[in-house]
């Protein structure tokens, strides 16, 4: 087991510098740098000159990539291109924002995903399973944008209950966010809880087909029982997985959301800094979305072998 | 009697009083163009000038027909031939750090414009300017390198303003003006808060604060405005216009202004070297379909003239669609069968790849084979722009002189369609040095007939700006944002 995990941080480490080579040669490959994104049509002669020189961009790629893998080792990120600031205090904010976004969805959306799913399971093509599962087909298929615009012109243009916008700076105390943040969260709720609901669904149906409980019906085992005790606990399992994915990606920065809600958290920052050629913070936001994907993933892997004896075994005798 | 005369002076008094107290806070967006790179220093390239425009002053302004008229200069001569300019200043202004403006903070903020170091994209606007001095106190004299007779049109540059001696190092971040607005906190990316200015030279503002917030994305802003959380969106699209007049909550204005799109065929390259292509290249198009086409109506036809429709100097010409004329210049030329172009194109203006498919199907009647090459934004204006044959381009509004300068004059650093024409240069020389309104008049319309005779870009409309406000803003001048007096804007 121990040994297991050493092995699963290290491939980690490896897949997130990989992450870092990937990205810093897709950005240098991009037509044009920081400089000639910032001026434009000015970027020309002395201009350019004494913008490229403050940024350092005149040296060799290599070099600028080994300066900033040094500092990204000691826990130095650098400084953003343009603005000249700390990228620890940009992101920082940014990552705050994101987690506040994404806490929001996971604690309505989990327990909703949930609760539905075993439910239109146990009653499976009955009324209330056709209800929840052709709505979880919508909240799955119209495109994030479109609900977006959708619940903002209802919800804030017509009745007028909450702003439609956010407008809240970047490092604005967390209470300041409300409730502006509330229509962003409902958005992203509905598509997360789409998602595992549909997994929930399924996995339940097929454990209750399964051998296992047919055996304990036949040997007169009460029905809620059963369910309770036999099926769910099996069923929940493989959910655990899509669970950590879905986190991985509320984590990661939910751009499209981010942008209609004019929302500061990392996906907005990350398009922007990209459209900037800003290497320093596209490489910083890139390892963090990099490192929570693999952390969540090790998490949820570790999660379900506690979960399952027979696969905390196999890993012991091997090991 | 006299008692109730004078409670009810008293009373008047007291409303009059309460009347002039600024209230209210007005908000409006801004796109963040710059990123993190924005900045409050006037002439750098990521100035908001959301935010300058409103807490600094320059010294000549437009007034509302775009004529330049006093702002921190109250009058200004020049010698016989134009080269010497003596502009005298407002006095009594004070700095929102509370020094007195003088003639030496205006030495210094032109210096410093000029300044090669520097390199500020503004230094071209006034580039023939060649020293600046002061005379005392209150005037200023400058001398330029050849006769300008149009001065003061230039001086109403939108990033021209004055800041105090000294304070270039800091300006991005103090922000310390003379305008009708102080800074308060200044965030690009989120708000900057401004507060009515209660020494401004012109009377306190009507409103009490203002707020310029960072929205990057378009849909984003108009869902702001329509929910009520800003109060005006300059550059709202046709479209849009039409859920904003439905609605009693919120006004439109429509102006005109002399910003532009256009096609850029190079005049370097074959086949456009050939001056009777580049004719039948322009003469194909039908500009008043690419009006209600392209932009529903909402835009001025233009002439390939770059001068705006409300210029004074704007020239009247006429330009309609000519497909015998352009097949017989082009068999003429040699391409008898019609000739192929690729017509670079990205979204990084909206309207482009609408108005080169108009384009296209105009063009088509001609025999010109238009094929449409979509291209990314990221780096349009690095690695597409002035350098492929044929592209998009889209400028602002500029004064007549600039605009024709700027982008035609051979030695233009803006020089996109690599235009070089003696007769042109000439015309431009003479137009600047001639003091006399009317030949003045004449000779940029001369100019602006020999661009559509000889140019080698398409500019068919000017486009028509529209703003939409909230129905609690009110006396908000209809005009460019460059002329707009905003110690006047009030809110309910």
């Amino acid at each position: 087991m121990l040994a297991m995990l050493f092995r699963r941080l290290g491939l980690g480490a490896i897949t997130v510098w990989l992450v870092s080579i990937i990205i810093f040669l897709g950005v240098e490959m991009l037509p044009g740098d920081a400089c000639t994104a910032f001026l434009e049509r000015e970027a020309k002669g002395k201009l350019l000159e004494n913008c490229r020189e403050d940024l350092g961009l005149n040296r060799p790629a290599l070099t600028r990539y080994a300066e900033w893998a040094k500092g990204a080792v000691q826990g130095d990120l650098g400084v953003s291109a343009k603005g000249q600031k700390p990228i620890s205090e940009l992101v920082g904010y940014r990552l705050r924002n994101t987690l506040l976004l994404a806490s929001g969805a996971m604690l309505a959306g989990i327990p909703l995903a949930l609760f539905l799913g075993v439910v239109s399971a146990l009653w499976r093509d009955r009324p209330v399973d056709i209800v929840v599962s052709t709505l979880a087909i919508f909240a799955m298929t119209i495109p994030e944008f479109v609900s977006a615009t959708l619940l903002i012109l209802v919800f804030s243009v017509w009745l007028g209950w909450v702003p439609g916008i956010v407008l809240t700076p970047a490092n604005a105390p967390l209470v300041e966010f409300f409730p502006e943040v509330l229509l962003p969260i409902t958005v992203l709720t509905l598509v997360m809880t789409a998602h595992i609901l549909r997994t929930v669904r399924s996995s339940v149906i097929e454990a209750l087909a399964s051998e296992y409980a047919q055996m304990a019906c036949l040997k007169g085992v009460p029905y809620w029982q059963m369910v309770f005790r036999h099926v769910l606990p099996n069923a929940l399992l493989p959910t655990i997985n899509v669970i950590a994915l879905t986190i991985a990606w509320l984590l990661g920065g939910v751009v499209v959301i981010e942008t209609v809600f004019n929302y500061p958290g990392l996906g907005r920052m990350m398009i922007d800094s990209i459209s900037d050629r800003d290497l320093p913070v596209t490489q910083a936001i890139a390892l963090i979305i990099a490192t929570v994907y693999v952390g969540v993933n090790l998490a949820a892997d570790i999660l379900t072998m506690l979960a399952n004896p027979r696969l905390r075994t196999m890993h012991i005798r091997k090991g | 009697m006299k008692n109730i005369i004078g409670a009810a002076s008293g009373l008047v008094m007291i409303a009059s009083w309460a009347f002039a107290e600024p209230q209210g806070t007005f908000r409006q967006a801004h796109e963040v163009g710059s990123g993190s790179a924005s900045s409050l220093d006037p002439i750098s390239k990521g100035r908001v000038f959301q935010v300058t425009e409103k807490i600094m002053s320059r010294l000549v302004r437009p007034d509302m027909e775009g004529r330049p008229s006093p702002d921190l200069a109250v009058k200004w001569s020049a010698n016989a031939d134009a080269t010497e300019w003596t502009m005298e200043l407002r006095s009594g202004v004070t700095f929102h750090d509370g020094t007195t403006f003088g003639s030496e903070d205006v030495v210094y903020s032109l210096e410093r414009v000029l300044d090669p170091e520097m390199d500020s994209p503004a230094r071209s606007a006034i580039s023939m300017i060649t020293n600046v001095e002061a005379i005392d106190e209150s005037s200023v004299k400058l001398t330029l390198g050849s006769s300008f007779a149009d001065l003061p049109l230039l001086l109403m540059d939108y990033r021209l303003r004055m800041i105090p001696e000294g304070s270039g190092d800091m300006i991005a971040t103090t922000g310390i003006g003379t305008g009708p607005f102080k800074l308060e906190s200044f965030d690009a990316e989120g708000t900057t808060k401004l507060v009515a200015n209660m020494d401004y030279y012109e009377g306190a503002p009507a409103v009490a604060e203002m707020e310029i917030i960072g929205i990057t994305d378009g849909q984003a802003r108009l869902q702001a405005l329509l929910g009520g959380q800003i109060d005006m969106e300059r550059g709202i699209t046709s479209q849009q216009r039409v859920m904003l007049e439905g609605s009693d909550k919120f006004n439109v204005q429509t102006i005109p202004t002399g910003n532009w799109r256009g096609l850029i065929f190079r005049t370097d390259v074959a086949p456009f070297s050939d001056v009777r292509v580049r004719q039948a290249m322009r003469m194909v198009a039908d500009r008043q379909a690419m009006v209600d086409l392209v932009m529903g109506g909402g835009a001025v036809v233009a002439c390939d003239t770059p001068v705006g429709p409300r210029d004074q100097y704007r020239a009247e010409l006429d330009c309609p669609q000519d497909i015998e004329g352009a097949k017989a210049l082009l068999a003429e030329a040699g391409f008898a069968d019609g000739l192929d172009v690729d017509l670079y194109v990205a979204t990084l203006e909206p309207t482009w790849p609408i108005l080169a498919e108009v384009y296209q199907k105009q063009a088509a009647a001609a025999g010109i084979r238009v094929n449409i090459k979509q291209v990314p934004s990221d780096g349009y204006w690095s690695e597409v722009w002035m350098q492929k044959d044929a592209v998009t381009t889209r400028w602002n509004e500029r004064p007549a002189d600039q605009a024709l300068n700027e982008i035609y004059l051979s030695t233009a650093k803006w020089n996109e369609s690599y235009y070089k024409d003696e007769a042109f240069d000439a015309l431009l020389s003479q137009a600047r040095s001639e003091l006399d309104f009317d030949k003045r008049r004449e000779l940029y319309t001369q100019a602006q007939a020999h661009l559509l005779q000889t140019a080698g870009t398409l500019i068919p409309y000017h486009v028509t700006r529209l703003v939409g406000t909230t129905a609690r803003v009110s006396n908000l001048d209809e005009v460019e944002n460059n002329s707009v007096r905003w110690h006047l804007v009030s809110v309910d």
